[in-house]
Protein backbone atom coordinates (compact mmCIF):
# COMPACT_ATOMS: atom_id res chain seq x y z
CA UNK A 1 0.00 0.00 0.00
CA UNK A 2 3.06 2.25 1.09
CA UNK A 3 4.32 1.35 -2.05
CA UNK A 4 1.60 2.22 -4.66
CA UNK A 5 0.74 5.46 -2.81
CA UNK A 6 3.20 7.57 -4.61
CA UNK A 7 2.00 6.17 -7.89
CA UNK A 8 -1.52 5.95 -7.51
CA UNK A 9 -1.40 9.83 -7.02
CA UNK A 10 0.68 10.53 -9.59
CA UNK A 11 -1.29 8.43 -11.82
CA UNK A 12 -4.72 9.84 -10.71
CA UNK A 13 -3.54 13.25 -11.38
CA UNK A 14 -2.16 12.33 -14.74
CA UNK A 15 -5.31 10.39 -15.92
CA UNK A 16 -8.27 13.38 -13.83
CA UNK A 17 -5.93 16.18 -15.31
CA UNK A 18 -4.40 15.49 -18.64
CA UNK A 19 -5.41 14.39 -21.94
CA UNK A 20 -3.29 12.76 -24.17
CA UNK A 21 -3.00 10.48 -26.94
CA UNK A 22 -3.38 7.00 -25.51
CA UNK A 23 -4.86 7.77 -21.98
CA UNK A 24 -7.31 5.02 -22.90
CA UNK A 25 -4.86 2.70 -22.98
CA UNK A 26 -2.95 3.86 -20.01
CA UNK A 27 -6.16 3.45 -18.28
CA UNK A 28 -6.82 -0.04 -19.39
CA UNK A 29 -3.49 -1.26 -18.52
CA UNK A 30 -3.59 0.60 -14.55
CA UNK A 31 -7.02 -1.36 -14.43
CA UNK A 32 -5.85 -4.35 -15.78
CA UNK A 33 -5.13 -6.28 -12.72
CA UNK A 34 -8.24 -5.55 -11.09
CA UNK A 35 -10.34 -7.11 -14.27
CA UNK A 36 -7.28 -10.00 -14.58
CA UNK A 37 -7.57 -13.53 -12.63
CA UNK A 38 -5.48 -12.74 -10.12
CA UNK A 39 -3.55 -16.33 -10.74
CA UNK A 40 -2.99 -14.34 -14.26
CA UNK A 41 -1.43 -11.52 -12.70
CA UNK A 42 0.62 -13.76 -10.67
CA UNK A 43 1.63 -15.70 -13.53
CA UNK A 44 2.45 -12.42 -15.75
CA UNK A 45 4.46 -10.63 -12.88
CA UNK A 46 6.16 -14.73 -13.05
CA UNK A 47 7.04 -14.13 -16.66
CA UNK A 48 8.57 -10.61 -15.85
CA UNK A 49 10.23 -10.64 -12.77
CA UNK A 50 11.18 -14.54 -12.44
CA UNK A 51 15.07 -15.39 -12.71
CA UNK A 52 14.56 -15.56 -16.11
CA UNK A 53 12.34 -13.24 -16.55
CA UNK A 54 13.18 -9.47 -18.54
CA UNK A 55 13.11 -7.56 -15.63
CA UNK A 56 14.19 -10.68 -13.33
CA UNK A 57 17.36 -11.33 -15.20
CA UNK A 58 18.68 -7.60 -14.97
CA UNK A 59 17.54 -6.82 -11.19
CA UNK A 60 19.57 -9.76 -10.10
CA UNK A 61 22.70 -9.66 -12.53
CA UNK A 62 22.80 -6.25 -11.68
CA UNK A 63 21.29 -5.62 -8.19
CA UNK A 64 21.56 -9.06 -6.78
CA UNK A 65 17.59 -8.43 -6.04
CA UNK A 66 15.40 -11.61 -6.22
CA UNK A 67 11.83 -11.09 -6.28
CA UNK A 68 10.22 -14.22 -7.28
CA UNK A 69 9.67 -16.45 -4.46
CA UNK A 70 10.56 -13.93 -2.07
CA UNK A 71 8.57 -11.91 0.73
CA UNK A 72 9.44 -8.66 -1.77
CA UNK A 73 7.49 -10.71 -4.06
CA UNK A 74 4.33 -11.02 -1.51
CA UNK A 75 4.46 -7.34 -1.34
CA UNK A 76 4.76 -6.74 -4.90
CA UNK A 77 1.70 -8.69 -5.80
CA UNK A 78 -0.03 -7.32 -2.80
CA UNK A 79 0.41 -3.88 -4.48
CA UNK A 80 -0.26 -5.01 -7.82
CA UNK A 81 -3.63 -6.25 -7.25
CA UNK A 82 -4.65 -3.07 -4.96
CA UNK A 83 -3.11 -0.40 -7.22
CA UNK A 84 -6.03 -0.45 -9.45
CA UNK A 85 -8.71 0.46 -6.61
CA UNK A 86 -6.57 3.29 -5.11
CA UNK A 87 -6.14 4.72 -8.44
CA UNK A 88 -10.08 4.27 -8.89
CA UNK A 89 -10.54 6.25 -5.93
CA UNK A 90 -7.43 8.96 -6.36
CA UNK A 91 -8.56 9.98 -9.52
CA UNK A 92 -11.67 10.37 -8.74
CA UNK A 93 -10.53 12.50 -5.99
CA UNK A 94 -8.59 14.88 -7.78
CA UNK A 95 -11.39 15.00 -10.57
CA UNK A 96 -13.57 16.39 -7.84
CA UNK A 97 -11.31 19.51 -6.87
CA UNK A 98 -11.84 22.32 -8.73
CA UNK A 99 -8.30 22.75 -11.00
CA UNK A 100 -9.19 26.62 -10.68
CA UNK A 101 -8.35 26.94 -7.23
CA UNK A 102 -4.54 25.24 -8.30
CA UNK A 103 -4.17 28.05 -10.63
CA UNK A 104 -5.52 30.54 -7.98
CA UNK A 105 -3.01 29.28 -5.67
CA UNK A 106 -0.21 29.11 -8.90
CA UNK A 107 -0.94 32.74 -9.05
CA UNK A 108 -0.14 33.54 -5.26
CA UNK A 109 3.27 32.51 -6.10
CA UNK A 110 3.12 28.59 -4.98
CA UNK A 111 5.07 26.14 -7.54
CA UNK A 112 2.84 23.54 -9.52
CA UNK A 113 4.52 20.69 -7.18
CA UNK A 114 3.56 22.93 -3.80
CA UNK A 115 0.00 24.09 -5.34
CA UNK A 116 -0.88 20.16 -6.19
CA UNK A 117 0.33 19.01 -2.36
CA UNK A 118 -1.62 22.13 -0.91
CA UNK A 119 -4.56 22.39 -2.42
CA UNK A 120 -5.33 19.93 -4.66
CA UNK A 121 -3.90 16.33 -2.98
CA UNK A 122 -4.80 18.06 0.30
CA UNK A 123 -8.54 18.73 -1.14
CA UNK A 124 -8.77 15.21 -2.31
CA UNK A 125 -7.27 13.30 1.28
CA UNK A 126 -10.43 11.59 2.05
CA UNK A 127 -10.78 9.96 -1.20
CA UNK A 128 -7.00 8.95 -1.02
CA UNK A 129 -7.45 7.96 2.47
CA UNK A 130 -10.49 5.38 0.58
CA UNK A 131 -8.77 4.13 -1.83
CA UNK A 132 -6.03 2.85 0.27
CA UNK A 133 -8.50 1.44 2.39
CA UNK A 134 -9.31 -0.23 -0.62
CA UNK A 135 -6.09 -1.34 -1.39
CA UNK A 136 -5.09 -2.80 1.79
CA UNK A 137 -8.46 -4.63 1.72
CA UNK A 138 -7.92 -6.15 -1.50
CA UNK A 139 -3.66 -6.87 -0.64
CA UNK A 140 -4.88 -8.28 2.50
CA UNK A 141 -6.98 -10.64 0.76
CA UNK A 142 -4.57 -11.15 -1.93
CA UNK A 143 -4.00 -15.46 -2.51
CA UNK A 144 -3.89 -16.25 -6.47
CA UNK A 145 -1.52 -13.81 -7.52
CA UNK A 146 0.70 -14.71 -4.01
CA UNK A 147 0.82 -18.22 -4.63
CA UNK A 148 1.32 -18.01 -8.47
CA UNK A 149 4.20 -15.66 -8.37
CA UNK A 150 5.96 -16.54 -5.21
CA UNK A 151 4.72 -19.77 -3.75
CA UNK A 152 3.77 -20.70 -0.18
CA UNK A 153 7.17 -20.70 1.60
CA UNK A 154 6.81 -21.09 5.09
CA UNK A 155 8.62 -17.36 7.12
CA UNK A 156 9.06 -15.93 3.68
CA UNK A 157 6.12 -15.60 1.63
CA UNK A 158 3.43 -17.03 3.17
CA UNK A 159 0.82 -14.37 3.50
CA UNK A 160 -2.14 -14.33 5.67
CA UNK A 161 -4.69 -15.60 3.37
CA UNK A 162 -1.84 -18.89 2.20
CA UNK A 163 -1.32 -19.72 6.05
CA UNK A 164 -5.12 -19.85 6.73
CA UNK A 165 -5.60 -22.20 3.66
CA UNK A 166 -2.56 -23.98 4.62
CA UNK A 167 -3.05 -24.79 7.65
CA UNK A 168 -7.28 -25.75 7.30
CA UNK A 169 -5.68 -28.58 5.29
CA UNK A 170 -3.36 -29.85 7.63
CA UNK A 171 -5.72 -32.34 9.88
CA UNK A 172 -5.18 -30.48 13.35
CA UNK A 173 -4.73 -27.19 11.95
CA UNK A 174 -7.70 -25.89 12.88
CA UNK A 175 -7.09 -24.00 16.16
CA UNK A 176 -4.65 -22.33 14.64
CA UNK A 177 -6.39 -21.13 11.38
CA UNK A 178 -8.89 -19.83 13.64
CA UNK A 179 -6.17 -17.66 15.41
CA UNK A 180 -5.20 -16.15 12.04
CA UNK A 181 -8.90 -15.74 11.31
CA UNK A 182 -8.92 -13.41 14.53
CA UNK A 183 -6.19 -11.50 13.31
CA UNK A 184 -7.52 -10.99 9.99
CA UNK A 185 -10.52 -9.52 11.85
CA UNK A 186 -8.94 -7.35 14.05
CA UNK A 187 -6.59 -6.31 11.37
CA UNK A 188 -9.67 -5.63 8.71
CA UNK A 189 -11.82 -3.70 11.88
CA UNK A 190 -8.84 -1.90 13.11
CA UNK A 191 -7.99 0.09 9.43
CA UNK A 192 -11.68 0.13 8.72
CA UNK A 193 -12.00 2.56 12.16
CA UNK A 194 -9.13 3.97 11.91
CA UNK A 195 -9.42 5.66 8.27
CA UNK A 196 -13.02 6.67 9.25
CA UNK A 197 -11.54 8.43 12.06
CA UNK A 198 -8.44 10.43 10.02
CA UNK A 199 -11.33 10.78 7.34
CA UNK A 200 -13.83 12.66 10.18
CA UNK A 201 -10.74 14.68 11.45
CA UNK A 202 -10.09 16.05 8.04
CA UNK A 203 -13.54 17.03 7.04
CA UNK A 204 -14.13 18.63 10.05
CA UNK B 1 3.65 50.45 -16.50
CA UNK B 2 1.91 47.64 -18.11
CA UNK B 3 2.96 46.79 -21.98
CA UNK B 4 0.59 44.18 -23.68
CA UNK B 5 1.60 42.84 -27.03
CA UNK B 6 -0.25 39.86 -27.31
CA UNK B 7 -2.08 37.89 -30.00
CA UNK B 8 -4.23 34.36 -29.36
CA UNK B 9 -6.34 33.01 -31.58
CA UNK B 10 -9.83 31.40 -29.28
CA UNK B 11 -12.64 29.21 -30.42
CA UNK B 12 -14.21 32.27 -32.24
CA UNK B 13 -12.12 35.11 -32.92
CA UNK B 14 -8.38 36.02 -32.20
CA UNK B 15 -7.45 38.12 -29.91
CA UNK B 16 -4.95 40.78 -30.71
CA UNK B 17 -4.09 43.27 -28.12
CA UNK B 18 -1.44 46.02 -27.85
CA UNK B 19 -1.56 48.55 -25.42
CA UNK B 20 0.44 50.57 -22.36
CA UNK B 21 -1.33 51.28 -19.26
CA UNK B 22 0.32 53.92 -17.62
CA UNK B 23 -2.43 55.26 -14.89
CA UNK B 24 -2.66 53.84 -11.59
CA UNK B 25 -6.32 51.88 -12.46
CA UNK B 26 -7.06 51.08 -16.06
CA UNK B 27 -10.26 49.56 -16.92
CA UNK B 28 -11.34 47.19 -19.60
CA UNK B 29 -14.49 47.45 -20.34
CA UNK B 30 -16.34 44.93 -22.71
CA UNK B 31 -19.03 42.89 -23.35
CA UNK B 32 -19.24 39.35 -21.68
CA UNK B 33 -16.97 37.22 -24.51
CA UNK B 34 -15.20 39.36 -25.82
CA UNK B 35 -11.65 38.25 -24.44
CA UNK B 36 -11.67 39.91 -21.21
CA UNK B 37 -11.57 37.01 -18.75
CA UNK B 38 -8.49 35.45 -21.09
CA UNK B 39 -6.80 39.09 -21.32
CA UNK B 40 -6.14 38.47 -17.77
CA UNK B 41 -5.57 35.02 -18.01
CA UNK B 42 -2.30 35.63 -20.46
CA UNK B 43 -1.20 38.24 -18.29
CA UNK B 44 -0.84 36.28 -14.58
CA UNK B 45 0.40 33.18 -16.63
CA UNK B 46 -2.19 31.16 -16.82
CA UNK B 47 -2.70 30.52 -20.30
CA UNK B 48 0.18 30.96 -22.87
CA UNK B 49 -0.08 33.90 -25.80
CA UNK B 50 0.55 32.58 -29.39
CA UNK B 51 3.24 35.62 -29.64
CA UNK B 52 3.97 38.75 -28.57
CA UNK B 53 5.25 40.13 -25.48
CA UNK B 54 4.20 41.06 -22.23
CA UNK B 55 6.24 43.14 -19.68
CA UNK B 56 5.71 45.45 -16.45
CA UNK B 57 8.12 48.04 -16.22
CA UNK B 58 11.16 46.44 -16.63
CA UNK B 59 10.55 43.00 -15.96
CA UNK B 60 9.41 40.78 -18.97
CA UNK B 61 6.85 38.42 -18.01
CA UNK B 62 6.32 37.09 -21.69
CA UNK B 63 8.10 37.25 -24.59
CA UNK B 64 7.62 35.07 -27.83
CA UNK B 65 10.71 35.42 -29.09
CA UNK B 66 13.49 35.81 -26.64
CA UNK B 67 11.56 32.43 -25.36
CA UNK B 68 10.88 33.88 -21.95
CA UNK B 69 7.98 32.42 -20.20
CA UNK B 70 7.41 33.34 -16.44
CA UNK B 71 5.00 31.04 -15.05
CA UNK B 72 2.51 32.38 -12.75
CA UNK B 73 4.08 32.14 -9.55
CA UNK B 74 6.99 33.92 -10.88
CA UNK B 75 4.74 36.65 -12.51
CA UNK B 76 3.83 38.35 -9.28
CA UNK B 77 0.21 39.65 -10.33
CA UNK B 78 -2.21 39.50 -7.65
CA UNK B 79 -5.11 38.23 -9.44
CA UNK B 80 -8.80 38.65 -8.17
CA UNK B 81 -11.40 36.64 -9.73
CA UNK B 82 -14.89 36.48 -10.40
CA UNK B 83 -15.27 33.29 -8.24
CA UNK B 84 -13.29 34.20 -5.29
CA UNK B 85 -11.82 30.72 -5.39
CA UNK B 86 -10.75 30.99 -2.09
CA UNK B 87 -9.43 27.64 -0.50
CA UNK B 88 -12.23 25.73 0.93
CA UNK B 89 -10.27 23.69 3.35
CA UNK B 90 -8.55 26.58 5.02
CA UNK B 91 -9.47 29.41 7.10
CA UNK B 92 -9.93 33.25 6.26
CA UNK B 93 -6.70 33.54 8.02
CA UNK B 94 -4.88 31.00 6.02
CA UNK B 95 -6.50 31.91 3.15
CA UNK B 96 -5.07 35.67 3.60
CA UNK B 97 -1.50 34.33 4.28
CA UNK B 98 -0.94 31.99 1.54
CA UNK B 99 0.72 33.78 -1.21
CA UNK B 100 2.18 35.97 1.73
CA UNK B 101 4.36 32.71 3.21
CA UNK B 102 5.93 32.57 -0.15
CA UNK B 103 7.60 35.98 -0.17
CA UNK B 104 10.93 36.36 1.37
CA UNK B 105 10.91 39.23 3.87
CA UNK B 106 12.16 41.92 2.05
CA UNK B 107 9.52 41.35 -0.49
CA UNK B 108 6.75 41.63 1.96
CA UNK B 109 5.22 45.36 1.33
CA UNK B 110 2.13 45.45 3.82
CA UNK B 111 1.60 44.12 7.01
CA UNK B 112 -0.80 41.22 7.16
CA UNK B 113 -2.42 43.39 10.12
CA UNK B 114 -2.95 46.55 8.08
CA UNK B 115 -4.53 44.57 5.29
CA UNK B 116 -7.08 43.20 7.80
CA UNK B 117 -8.30 46.37 9.12
CA UNK B 118 -8.27 48.07 5.60
CA UNK B 119 -10.65 45.17 4.63
CA UNK B 120 -12.41 44.76 7.84
CA UNK B 121 -11.69 41.11 8.46
CA UNK B 122 -10.89 41.00 12.22
CA UNK B 123 -13.99 39.25 13.07
CA UNK B 124 -13.67 36.38 9.99
CA UNK B 125 -9.69 35.05 10.71
CA UNK B 126 -10.92 31.80 11.82
CA UNK B 127 -13.66 31.18 9.89
CA UNK B 128 -13.81 28.92 7.21
CA UNK B 129 -14.61 30.31 3.73
CA UNK B 130 -17.66 28.27 3.45
CA UNK B 131 -18.88 30.48 7.13
CA UNK B 132 -18.66 33.84 4.59
CA UNK B 133 -21.36 35.74 2.79
CA UNK B 134 -20.04 36.72 -1.21
CA UNK B 135 -19.15 40.27 -0.10
CA UNK B 136 -17.10 38.68 2.52
CA UNK B 137 -16.00 36.00 0.26
CA UNK B 138 -14.62 38.40 -2.58
CA UNK B 139 -13.10 41.02 0.55
CA UNK B 140 -10.60 37.99 1.50
CA UNK B 141 -9.81 37.04 -2.17
CA UNK B 142 -8.70 41.04 -2.20
CA UNK B 143 -6.71 40.92 0.45
CA UNK B 144 -5.18 37.22 -0.36
CA UNK B 145 -4.07 38.92 -3.96
CA UNK B 146 -2.84 41.80 -1.84
CA UNK B 147 -1.27 40.39 0.40
CA UNK B 148 1.77 38.97 -2.18
CA UNK B 149 2.62 42.29 -2.62
CA UNK B 150 1.80 42.24 -6.37
CA UNK B 151 3.48 44.22 -9.10
CA UNK B 152 -0.08 44.69 -10.77
CA UNK B 153 -3.60 43.41 -9.05
CA UNK B 154 -6.09 42.25 -11.66
CA UNK B 155 -9.42 41.97 -10.98
CA UNK B 156 -11.95 40.13 -13.42
CA UNK B 157 -15.47 41.35 -12.53
CA UNK B 158 -14.78 40.55 -8.72
CA UNK B 159 -18.28 42.38 -8.22
CA UNK B 160 -20.23 40.67 -10.70
CA UNK B 161 -21.43 38.11 -8.58
CA UNK B 162 -22.82 40.61 -5.87
CA UNK B 163 -26.30 42.41 -5.49
CA UNK B 164 -26.14 45.79 -5.73
CA UNK B 165 -25.93 46.68 -2.00
CA UNK B 166 -22.53 44.76 -1.60
CA UNK B 167 -21.23 46.36 -4.27
CA UNK B 168 -21.67 49.85 -2.95
CA UNK B 169 -20.00 48.48 0.26
CA UNK B 170 -16.85 46.68 -1.84
CA UNK B 171 -16.31 49.72 -3.77
CA UNK B 172 -14.83 51.95 -1.18
CA UNK B 173 -12.58 49.01 -0.14
CA UNK B 174 -11.16 49.01 -4.11
CA UNK B 175 -10.98 52.89 -4.09
CA UNK B 176 -8.82 52.78 -0.69
CA UNK B 177 -6.34 50.02 -2.23
CA UNK B 178 -5.75 52.17 -5.36
CA UNK B 179 -5.33 55.37 -2.98
CA UNK B 180 -3.49 54.14 -0.08
CA UNK B 181 -1.65 51.28 -1.11
CA UNK B 182 -0.75 52.50 -4.63
CA UNK B 183 -0.86 49.18 -6.50
CA UNK B 184 -1.37 49.79 -9.89
CA UNK B 185 -4.62 47.95 -11.06
CA UNK B 186 -5.67 46.47 -13.98
CA UNK B 187 -10.16 46.37 -13.37
CA UNK B 188 -12.20 44.31 -16.01
CA UNK B 189 -15.54 44.58 -15.84
CA UNK B 190 -18.89 44.89 -18.04
CA UNK B 191 -20.69 47.29 -16.52
CA UNK B 192 -19.19 50.62 -16.91
CA UNK B 193 -20.47 52.31 -13.96
CA UNK B 194 -18.21 50.07 -11.67
CA UNK B 195 -15.61 51.32 -13.62
CA UNK B 196 -16.36 54.82 -13.32
CA UNK B 197 -16.23 55.01 -9.77
CA UNK B 198 -12.49 53.66 -9.92
CA UNK B 199 -11.25 55.25 -13.00
CA UNK B 200 -11.68 57.40 -16.06
CA UNK B 201 -9.43 55.30 -18.20
CA UNK B 202 -10.50 52.93 -20.33
CA UNK B 203 -9.62 49.98 -22.56
CA UNK B 204 -12.86 48.70 -24.80
CA UNK B 205 -12.62 45.79 -25.95
CA UNK B 206 -14.71 43.57 -28.53
CA UNK B 207 -14.17 40.07 -30.02
CA UNK B 208 -10.65 40.16 -29.05
CA UNK B 209 -9.94 44.09 -30.69
CA UNK B 210 -8.89 47.16 -28.32
CA UNK B 211 -11.30 49.48 -29.82
CA UNK B 212 -10.30 52.33 -28.05
CA UNK B 213 -8.23 53.26 -25.48
CA UNK B 214 -7.51 56.35 -23.52
CA UNK B 215 -9.95 59.03 -20.98
CA UNK B 216 -13.54 57.37 -20.89
CA UNK B 217 -14.76 60.92 -21.60
CA UNK B 218 -12.94 61.46 -24.72
CA UNK B 219 -13.63 58.12 -26.24
CA UNK B 220 -17.21 57.93 -25.52
CA UNK B 221 -18.90 59.18 -27.78
CA UNK B 222 -17.10 57.73 -30.69
CA UNK B 223 -19.39 55.87 -33.12
CA UNK B 224 -17.80 52.75 -32.43
CA UNK B 225 -18.25 52.83 -28.55
CA UNK B 226 -21.42 54.15 -28.19
CA UNK B 227 -23.70 50.89 -29.42
CA UNK B 228 -21.56 48.91 -26.91
CA UNK B 229 -22.09 51.28 -23.86
CA UNK B 230 -25.62 51.42 -25.29
CA UNK B 231 -26.35 48.38 -24.78
CA UNK B 232 -25.33 48.42 -21.17
CA UNK B 233 -27.71 51.12 -20.42
CA UNK B 234 -25.18 53.87 -19.65
CA UNK B 235 -24.78 56.67 -22.63
CA UNK B 236 -24.25 60.11 -20.90
CA UNK B 237 -21.65 61.54 -18.90
CA UNK B 238 -21.14 65.37 -17.93
CA UNK B 239 -18.42 66.84 -15.97
CA UNK B 240 -19.84 68.52 -13.07
CA UNK B 241 -19.06 70.77 -9.64
CA UNK B 242 -20.01 69.58 -6.72
CA UNK B 243 -21.43 72.49 -4.84
CA UNK B 244 -23.61 70.72 -1.56
CA UNK B 245 -23.23 67.07 -0.99
CA UNK B 246 -26.58 66.43 -2.99
CA UNK B 247 -25.87 68.34 -5.90
CA UNK B 248 -24.05 69.91 -8.40
CA UNK B 249 -23.27 72.60 -11.16
CA UNK B 250 -23.28 72.29 -14.74
CA UNK B 251 -23.33 74.92 -17.11
CA UNK B 252 -25.07 77.43 -15.17
CA UNK B 253 -27.72 74.90 -14.71
CA UNK B 254 -28.03 73.09 -11.21
CA UNK B 255 -28.26 68.93 -10.90
CA UNK B 256 -30.10 67.07 -7.73
CA UNK B 257 -27.99 64.24 -7.52
CA UNK B 258 -27.86 60.99 -4.88
CA UNK B 259 -25.75 61.96 -1.60
CA UNK B 260 -21.84 61.77 -2.25
CA UNK B 261 -18.59 62.02 -0.13
CA UNK B 262 -17.24 64.12 -2.69
CA UNK B 263 -16.02 67.92 -0.86
CA UNK B 264 -18.01 70.99 -2.37
CA UNK B 265 -15.77 72.42 -5.56
CA UNK B 266 -14.76 68.99 -6.53
CA UNK B 267 -14.80 68.39 -10.38
CA UNK B 268 -16.30 64.97 -10.78
CA UNK B 269 -18.59 63.41 -13.40
CA UNK B 270 -21.85 61.78 -13.48
CA UNK B 271 -23.61 59.34 -15.73
CA UNK B 272 -26.99 59.16 -16.54
CA UNK B 273 -28.74 56.15 -18.79
CA UNK B 274 -30.34 57.02 -21.85
CA UNK B 275 -33.78 55.19 -20.99
CA UNK B 276 -33.81 57.77 -17.79
CA UNK B 277 -33.93 61.02 -19.47
CA UNK B 278 -37.35 62.28 -19.65
CA UNK B 279 -38.10 64.79 -22.60
CA UNK B 280 -40.95 67.42 -22.96
CA UNK B 281 -41.88 70.59 -24.66
CA UNK B 282 -42.28 73.30 -21.92
CA UNK B 283 -40.69 72.97 -18.63
CA UNK B 284 -43.60 70.99 -16.25
CA UNK B 285 -45.34 72.42 -13.02
CA UNK B 286 -46.27 70.12 -10.24
CA UNK B 287 -43.55 67.31 -10.89
CA UNK B 288 -41.78 65.37 -8.19
CA UNK B 289 -38.55 65.56 -10.50
CA UNK B 290 -36.09 67.85 -9.64
CA UNK B 291 -33.51 67.97 -12.33
CA UNK B 292 -35.12 69.99 -15.63
CA UNK B 293 -31.96 70.55 -17.98
CA UNK B 294 -32.49 73.08 -21.29
CA UNK B 295 -31.63 71.58 -24.43
CA UNK B 296 -31.80 71.70 -27.99
CA UNK B 297 -32.18 68.18 -30.10
CA UNK B 298 -29.78 68.14 -32.65
CA UNK B 299 -30.06 64.29 -34.19
CA UNK B 300 -32.75 62.01 -33.80
CA UNK B 301 -31.49 57.98 -35.00
CA UNK B 302 -33.90 55.38 -34.95
CA UNK B 303 -32.08 51.50 -34.71
CA UNK B 304 -33.37 48.17 -33.83
CA UNK B 305 -36.38 49.60 -32.82
CA UNK B 306 -35.74 52.19 -30.34
CA UNK B 307 -34.94 55.64 -31.29
CA UNK B 308 -32.49 57.89 -29.68
CA UNK B 309 -32.70 61.29 -29.81
CA UNK B 310 -29.33 63.46 -28.79
CA UNK B 311 -29.66 66.72 -27.36
CA UNK B 312 -27.33 69.41 -26.82
CA UNK B 313 -27.08 70.44 -22.94
CA UNK B 314 -23.29 71.96 -23.85
CA UNK B 315 -22.37 68.52 -23.71
CA UNK B 316 -24.28 65.33 -26.16
CA UNK B 317 -26.50 63.74 -24.37
CA UNK B 318 -28.59 60.61 -25.79
CA UNK B 319 -32.09 60.29 -24.56
CA UNK B 320 -33.92 57.24 -25.48
CA UNK B 321 -37.99 58.17 -26.52
CA UNK B 322 -40.21 55.61 -28.37
CA UNK B 323 -40.94 56.28 -31.79
CA UNK B 324 -44.72 57.30 -30.85
CA UNK B 325 -43.46 59.94 -28.43
CA UNK B 326 -41.40 61.51 -31.40
CA UNK B 327 -44.50 61.73 -33.26
CA UNK B 328 -46.48 62.91 -30.46
CA UNK B 329 -43.67 66.02 -29.52
CA UNK B 330 -43.57 66.40 -33.22
CA UNK B 331 -39.49 66.71 -32.40
CA UNK B 332 -37.37 67.88 -35.54
CA UNK B 333 -33.02 68.94 -34.84
CA UNK B 334 -32.98 72.21 -33.88
CA UNK B 335 -35.99 72.28 -31.79
CA UNK B 336 -35.75 73.60 -27.71
CA UNK B 337 -36.94 70.79 -24.94
CA UNK B 338 -36.26 70.26 -21.38
CA UNK B 339 -34.65 67.10 -20.43
CA UNK B 340 -36.10 65.52 -17.42
CA UNK B 341 -34.03 62.76 -14.58
CA UNK B 342 -34.71 61.66 -11.70
CA UNK B 343 -32.13 62.04 -8.70
CA UNK B 344 -31.62 58.64 -8.05
CA UNK B 345 -30.83 57.84 -11.77
CA UNK B 346 -27.75 60.02 -11.86
CA UNK B 347 -25.00 57.58 -11.42
CA UNK B 348 -21.85 59.60 -9.63
CA UNK B 349 -18.70 58.99 -11.21
CA UNK B 350 -14.92 59.37 -10.86
CA UNK B 351 -12.98 62.99 -10.36
CA UNK B 352 -12.30 64.85 -13.36
CA UNK B 353 -8.67 64.48 -13.68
Amino acid sequence: MVISLPFAVLLGWVLARKNFRGKLILDGLCHLPLVLPPVVVGYLLLLLLGRRGFLGQILSDWFGLQIAFTWRGAVLAAAVVGFPLMLRAVRLAIESVDPRLERAARTLGANPLRAFFSITLRLAAPGVLVGSLLAFARSLGEFGATITFVSNIAGETRTLPLAIFTYINQPDGEAAAARLVLLSIILSLGALIASETVARKMKS
Amino acid sequence: MLTLCVHRQLAEFTLQIDVTCTYPVTAIFGPSGCGKTTLLNLISGLMRPDGGQISIDDTILFHAEKGIDLPPEKRRIGHVFQDDLLFPHLTVRQNLLYGYQFLAPSERKFHPDTIIDLLELNTLLDRLPNLLSGGERQRVALGRAILTSPRLLILDEPLTALDQELKDRIMPYLRHIRTDLGIPMLYVSHAIGEILQLTGQVIVLNRGQVLAHGDFFSIAHQPKILPLLEAHGFENVLPVEVIAPNRVQYNNQTLHIPPCDRVSGTHIFIGIRANDIILCRQRPAGLSIRNALSAQVIDIVETHGRSLVYIDVGKRLAAEVTPEAIGELALKIGDPVICLIKTHAIRIGPDVS
